[in-house]
């Protein structure tokens, strides 16, 4: 178990039907890993496995060397493991920079300071808003989440996720509903963090799926039919007959 | 710093200090002993219903019982006085409040495994027990006839004597004094960041874990905040009225809190206490004309409801925009 962070015969059945189906993928430290495949083949299950969303049937997680199978969410945050839902999940009475400041806050401690302000957190703050900055939020630091648009909310959730400092990040079809401009830029940011952090997409989007990938998982009815670099992937004939169906 | 949550500004804090001052000195002026035990009884549910705020409108749980809480902590002072000292006063009502505490510890430890509604459905089993504990244990709490023979003339504060038979304008002054600096010990609590992380549980339950956030530690933290306020209530309760019956603690009470707290606005804190301000002069009002009261306050209630959603609280910013148009 070398891998950064790997899944050992990771099942999921929901009555009689295997969601997730003996899965083994390694993760690197970083890089871009995309996992495709038509719907129902079990690309959010398995996500939400590893993030502690819902518990593995059977199956083991390791990350950087440790058992995580099942354990409390808060406490894979801690650990560097965050994501982003494909239905967007922000605060919405709270203004952008509250959102990106209380992650912040739940990983940098303090928050059982019940007598100081919450402006006496400086460091918080600061991080805050270097990631709002980076994430080209900042003008809209003051405004309730729940006015922004719907593409800024969408890279609102990936600033929440960024600010639980991540060491592997989960983005579970970030460009859903997204404009091609919102989705080129949301896709650069991806590629950027990739450089510095383990970053895995679940994503419809081909074009930009190819196009930024280092490294494609194509899962089919729970198991994995194709792995490799996007050209690979593009070529393979079980994915395309996954996609497709089958020529006759 | 873009906070949704302004700080006071200077004026409104001038404005505040003079409010205060006026309701110290209020007492003095108007020696009208009903109407000055009305005031008293109005803070100490206000505080009631301040405290249910922190849960309702900053952690986002509901409890339909929370007058089951100010209850414990009335019973417990109650029979402190009568049973072990009816002179340590302080003492009592610390007891008090730490019973109900510990009494809402395990409650609490139960209720935060859940959410939404199985919660309040949960707020509303342990309240029912209580009720019927406090009802049927006749041998302690007097059953039906309530906690009786609690010895106020003997309940002395700095040479004050604070009890129901005292003078009612120190029972006042001291309710006065507790209410206000809880209210402001709490407000500093909910925006401090440990506040933060109450309202982001309020705002999104599921996100919050997947910040980082341990959800049920500190949705049990706010309950158990909530529970102690809810407790010094009691005890304010207790000194206060000399008595308290098993009513105090039923499901119907405490849909009235809920009232309060709904008819302030939510998510306010000072809110719920002008909620009970309105809802039990509203009572005391109508009861004097009818022994109904009930039925003639629900239809005030509804219409409240109705056209003022927002609460008291509302109303602050209708006439904001009625200025603008």
């Amino acid at each position: 178990m070398n891998a950064f962070l790997c899944t050992d015969n990771l099942c999921r059945h929901f009555g009689g039907v295997m969601a997730t189906n003996r899965l083994c993928i390694e993760f690197e430290k970083t890089g871009l890993r995309s996992i495709i495949g038509p719907n129902g083949a079990g690309k959010t299950t398995f996500i939400n496995i590893i993030t502690g969303r819902i518990p593995a049937s059977s199956g083991k997680v390791h990350f950087q060397g440790a058992e995580i199978t099942n354990k409390p969410t808060h406490e894979l945050v801690k650990l560097g493991i965050c994501r982003t839902f494909q239905i967007t999940s922000i605060f919405n009475n709270l203004t952008v920079f509250e959102n990106v400041r209380i992650a912040k806050q739940a990983n940098s401690g303090g928050s059982l300071r019940i007598f100081s302000t919450k402006k006496s957190l400086k460091k918080v703050a600061c991080d805050t808003w270097v990631i709002l900055e980076r994430l080209g939020l900042k003008d809209l630091a003051g405004l309730p989440a729940k006015n922004m648009s719907y593409g800024d909310q969408r890279i609102l959730e990936v600033a929440i996720a960024l600010a639980g400092d991540p060491e592997i990040l989960f983005l579970d079809e970030p460009t859903a509903g997204m404009s091609p401009a919102e989705t080129k830029h949301i896709s650069d940011l991806i590629k950027g963090l990739s450089k510095e952090i383990s970053i895995v997409l679940v994503e419809h989007d081909m074009d930009m799926v190819m196009r930024i990938s280092d490294k494609i998982t194509v899962l089919h009815y729970g198991s994995i039919i194709a792995e490799g670099a996007p050209e690979e992937i593009r070529t393979n004939q079980l994915v395309r007959e996954a996609y497709l169906g089958k020529d006759t | 710093m873009p906070d949704s949550h302004t700080s006071l500004s200077p004026l409104k804090l001038i404005g505040l200090v003079v409010l205060f001052i006026a309701l110290a000195l209020l007492p003095f002026v108007w020696g009208n002993r009903f109407y000055i035990s009305l005031i008293t009884e109005i803070m100490i549910y206000g505080l009631l219903a301040m405290s249910l705020d922190v849960l309702l409108g900053y952690t986002g749980l509901l409890s339909f019982m929370h007058n089951a809480y100010l209850g414990i902590g009335a019973y417990v002072v109650g029979l402190f006085l009568i049973h072990v000292s009816p002179t340590s006063l302080w003492l009592a009502c610390l007891v008090g409040v730490v019973f109900t505490g510990l009494v809402a510890l395990p409650v609490g430890w139960i209720q935060v495994r859940t959410g939404g509604l199985a919660f309040a459905l949960l707020t509303l089993a342990f309240g029912m027990m209580f009720y019927t504990i406090v009802w049927k244990w006749y041998g302690l709490t007097g059953g039906d006839d309530g906690l009786m023979g609690v010895p106020s003339p003997d309940i002395q504060l700095f040479g004050w004597s604070v009890g129901n038979t005292g003078n009612p304008a120190h029972m006042y002054l001291l309710t006065l004094f507790v209410v206000a600096i809880a209210l402001i010990l709490t407000r500093r609590i909910i925006s401090s960041p440990f506040g933060a992380v109450l309202e982001a549980i309020r705002e999104n339950e599921e996100r919050a874990a997947f910040v980082g956030i341990n959800v049920r530690r500190y949705k049990l933290f706010g309950w158990m905040l909530a529970c102690v306020l809810a407790g010094t209530a009691g005890a304010l309760y207790i000194l206060c009225k000399g008595y308290i019956g098993p009513v105090t603690m039923s499901a119907f009470a405490g849909a009235g809190v809920l009232m309060m707290v709904l008819l302030g606005g939510l998510g306010t804190l000072w809110g719920p206490i002008v909620g009970a301000g309105i809802f039990i002069y509203i009572q005391d009002y109508i009861s004097t004309m009818t022994e109904h009261w009930e039925i003639f306050l629900g239809i005030v209630v509804i219409f409240l409801v109705l056209f003022m959603p927002t609460g008291f609280v509302g109303l602050g910013n209708f006439f904001k925009r009625l200025r603008k148009d």
